[in-house]
């Protein structure tokens, strides 16, 4: 899990247009699930509490949207490092993620835009469970500068 | 009948739409503790956060916050309060009154989140949040609701906006189910590429593939080669056939790229094509190793024979190279 | 023999369209042939035969006791999804002709929205005994599981060949849309679309937009079929049933004809329309307008070349020239069509067609003598004409 972000930097040099991210998968897990909830500060019980999940119908408790967000945030850093900046991030929400499922995240850089002295390139990525996509969508991130 | 439920409740709920309500505020500043609970939870190790000495070479000067916080900051506590000085006002009314009409279930569609700037420890932040549209009464597969639209602005204590959202709920009538329907399911199930049926008549097709072989049906008694596999040859009525291995060299007869639905497992856009064999006949399959846009009728295209899921092998199709390009990173990987 | 001109359709009735029924299909069968018997002034106790889909999911028995019939000397079945919107009339009319039975009641009954959708990619068991999943084996597990998807296969050899585009295939939608906005019982009354929306509309199965795809329905559909002396007696204008005949050829596969010499026609209507003509001793010129399947714009172009509108490739044209239009010299589909009214299966265009001959019809095309309809395309399918008595 651990990446050593701290060198990388991915510059407007490093890449082009069609290069895609490396693949990140993350293990879903009861742990992980209510641990992000809580750090997100949704309180909601199907985030935390399965029999509470299960009156409503769902299998398990599943990922909250603003760890979904978190995580897609860690996803896109995790490769461009710390130099980047997110500029924008928008997705649509589809497969919920129960624990025991894994969910594959993929991206794809689709456009590289000079703004200023800055590259902005878009990344379109999806995060993918046993049941479906997850998470599918855009992001704008401010690549870091050369050094 | 669609028209008229959705003229009475848009009537209902007209005044609770472009009703700009806040301040909700944060219970806290933004602290090194909350953005260190958050990136332990995500597993972020991005240094920029709360690596004080590699931020001595950036911008920030202080903890700086993960851009995604964004809205942490001013929700509800764990009782469901929101922060001293917030307004009392009930930000989601007009989803109340939907939920009052009929019209239960709630989830988030989609998000489209723009980050003007990042926090850094001892900000405080607040938010206000405008209801700005709403459909027609829309039927969808979880049943018929209204996508309702918000537009939320994060602001600073000096009002400078940092981030601003645009989120879309779609607020649904849970279907009534006949009697009898299957509850929602209980157990998860993982989705997987559906296995072809096999019977006397093609199973020597599919063991082919998994014995690494593109088998294609040859009549004994005239030559002629068919697939898909049958029992008996079109052109001479006999019943008896062996099989040639096909070279796994083609090109493309016919094609489409399905884009919707999104069916799992299956990643999209999917690439399909109509493969003339140089044997002569057709195989349809997925392409591989190629963007839709380079597709064209009558390009040469040889076999990628793909484990595409722990007990099934297909024979995928991709631009001369793919297969030896595969055969690489099989090398490389084992 | 000849079944031609022997038998008449005397009585239509349909349930509404809509996406979710909230009713059994079953309910749904007897609301439909209960309409279709009260259009055509009979009762339960006149029928005695009955024909209808292989997919449909409502049995004859129990249809029958509860419309107040009595007994069947003749039910029958047909195969291949909306293939089979013509067989049931074959069926009839060579049953009456011949003597088995005098009235055949026909009908389809579907929750195609609210239960299954062929669309969603779902159709799919593990029985190899089943015909379909054979035939399907070799596609699903490349997620080639769509009708839009396999429609796309021809659609895009159609525009390799001819030079046809995608907004050739959106004339065909929008003519459909313009009918359906003046018809208060499709889906899309009042919402007819233009070619710049059918263009930017999203892409479902390339070269296949949103707009070029059927709207999956929940409906039922009936029909009272009798014998054209019978049909006299009845008070509504019969529509005599001229010609009607099924086709399957050698390469013909059940949604999936991939493999015949050429794929981007219709092969089973270029085999039987000459017949359909013949049977009527009628000619294309004949012919006042025509309710064709439409579940997909694409497929409507070669049903104009293979019954003889226009020549080989140059339906794209005659569909640009207005032909197909509202005041065209041949409307096709002024329901509007599956793509515009509702997807029952192709039966609520053959419901149509009869209101064109009665005079009937919210959108009606001047004074119409014949009707051309064809079953489904892309599957063993069928045609008739129908003709004003």
């Amino acid at each position: 899990m651990s990446v050593n972000t701290r060198t990388n930097n991915i510059t407007a040099s490093d890449v082009q247009v069609g290069d895609t991210l490396p693949e990140f998968s993350l293990p879903i897990t009861a742990r992980l699930v209510v641990s992000a909830a809580i750090a997100t500060q949704d309180f909601q019980d199907v985030h935390h509490d399965k029999a509470a999940a299960q009156a409503k119908g769902t299998p398990d408790i599943f990922m909250n949207i603003l760890s979904t967000n978190g995580f897609v945030g860690r996803y896109l850093t995790d490769w461009a490092g710390p130099s980047s900046r997110i500029k924008n991030i928008k997705f649509n929400l589809g497969a919920p993620n129960y624990p025991g499922d894994t969910m594959v995240v993929t991206g794809e850089i689709t456009e590289l835009n000079e703004e200023g002295e800055n590259t902005i390139a878009k990344i379109e990525f999806r995060g993918k469970n046993g049941m479906g996509n997850h998470v599918s969508g855009s992001a704008l991130l401010q690549l870091g500068a050369a050094s | 009948m669609s028209d008229n439920v959705s003229v009475a409740i848009k009537e209902k709920v007209a005044h609770l739409l472009n009703r700009r309500v806040g301040p909700y505020n944060s219970w806290n500043p933004v602290s090194r503790t909350q953005v260190w609970q958050w990136c332990t939870a995500m597993g972020d190790n991005n240094p920029l956060y709360l690596d004080d000495e590699y931020r001595q070479d950036t911008e920030f000067d202080d903890v700086t916050a993960p851009p995604t916080m964004m809205q942490m900051w001013s929700m509800r506590d764990a009782q469901g309060n929101y922060a001293p000085g917030s307004t009392d006002k009930n930000p989601y009314e007009l989803l109340s009154v939907l939920e009052d009409n009929g019209y239960a279930g709630i989830m988030a569609v989609s998000y489209d989140q723009t980050f003007h700037r990042y926090l850094q420890e001892g900000e405080r932040v607040h938010h206000y949040t405008t209801l700005v549209n709403m459909t027609d009464l829309k039927t969808t597969g979880m049943g018929k609701g209204f996508f309702v639209t918000e537009f939320a602005e994060f602001l600073t204590e000096d009002e400078e906006k940092f981030a601003e959202a645009v989120i879309t709920y779609f607020q649904y009538e849970t279907p009534k189910k006949q009697p009898g329907a299957k509850k929602p399911g209980s157990d998860i199930q993982k989705i997987t590429r559906v296995h072809p049926v096999e019977n006397y008549d093609n199973a020597h097709f599919w063991q082919g593939l998994r014995d690494g072989k593109l088998l294609i049906q040859k009549c004994d008694s005239c030559a002629t080669l068919r697939h898909p596999p049958q029992p008996m040859c079109s052109e001479c009525q006999s019943l008896n056939w062996s099989t040639i291995e096909a070279s796994g060299k083609g090109s493309i007869y016919t094609y489409t790229v399905m884009h919707y639905p999104e069916i799992p497992p299956f990643d999209y856009p999917n690439a399909i094509a109509l493969i003339e064999l140089e044997e002569g006949v057709r195989i349809a399959t997925q392409l591989t190793d190629i963007k839709p846009n380079d597709i064209k009728i009558g390009m040469d295209v040889e076999m990628v024979l793909t484990e595409v899921q722990d007990d099934m092998t297909l024979p995928l199709f991709g631009p001369i190279g793919s297969a030896s390009a595969a055969k690489k990173k099989q090398e490389q990987q084992s | 023999m000849s079944i031609s001109r022997k038998t008449a359709i005397v009585g239509i009735g349909a349930t509404e369209f809509s996406k979710d029924s909230g009713r059994t299909e079953m309910q749904l069968a007897c609301e439909a042939v209960k309409a279709a018997l009260d259009d055509a002034g009979l009762k339960g106790s006149d029928i005695d035969g009955m024909a209808t889909f292989s997919m449909d999911n409502s049995w004859e028995n129990e249809v029958l006791r509860q419309v107040g019939g009595k007994e069947l000397k003749f039910f029958s079945r047909t195969e291949f999804g909306g293939g089979a919107a013509c067989g049931p009339f074959v069926h009839a009319a060579t049953a009456i002709s011949s003597g088995l039975c005098e009235t055949v009641v026909i009908y389809r009954a579907l929750n195609e929205r609210s239960g299954l959708r062929f669309g969603s990619g779902q159709l799919f068991n593990n029985n190899p005994m089943d015909p379909n999943i054979i035939n399907f084996s070799h596609y699903f597990p490349y997620g080639f599981m769509t009708p839009a998807a396999w429609i796309a296969f021809s659609a895009r050899r159609y525009m390799h060949e001819f030079g046809a585009t995608s907004e050739d295939f959106g004339r065909v939608a929008v003519s459909m849309r313009d009918f359906a906005a003046t018809n208060p019982k499709a889906f899309f009354y009042q919402r007819p679309i233009t070619l710049e929306e059918h263009q930017a509309s999203r892409m479902i199965a390339d070269p296949l937009r949103l707009y070029d795809c059927c709207q999956e329905s929940d409906g039922a559909v009936a029909f009272v079929v009798t014998s054209a002396e019978r049909a006299k007696d009845l008070a509504n204008t019969p529509a005599l049933i001229a010609s009607a005949r099924q086709s399957i050829v050698k390469d013909s596969r059940m949604m999936t004809p991939f493999y015949g010499e050429s794929i981007s026609g219709i092969p089973e209507f270029d085999a039987c329309a000459g017949e359909i003509y013949s049977m009527a001793g009628l000619s294309p010129d004949d012919i006042d307008m025509a309710c064709l399947y439409d579940h997909f714009s694409p497929w409507v172009l070669p049903q104009l070349e293979a019954f003889g509108f226009c020549d080989r490739g140059e339906a794209k044209d005659f569909v640009k020239d207005g032909h197909i239009s509202r005041g065209g010299k041949l409307p096709v589909n002024t329901h509007g069509g599956q793509l515009g009214e509702a997807y029952i299966h192709g039966m609520n265009g053959i419901a149509e067609a009869v209101r064109q001959i009665r005079g009937t019809s919210v959108n009606q095309a001047g004074d119409v003598n014949r009707v051309l309809i064809t079953a489904g395309a892309g599957v063993p399918t069928g045609a008739a004409i129908l003709e004003k008595a």
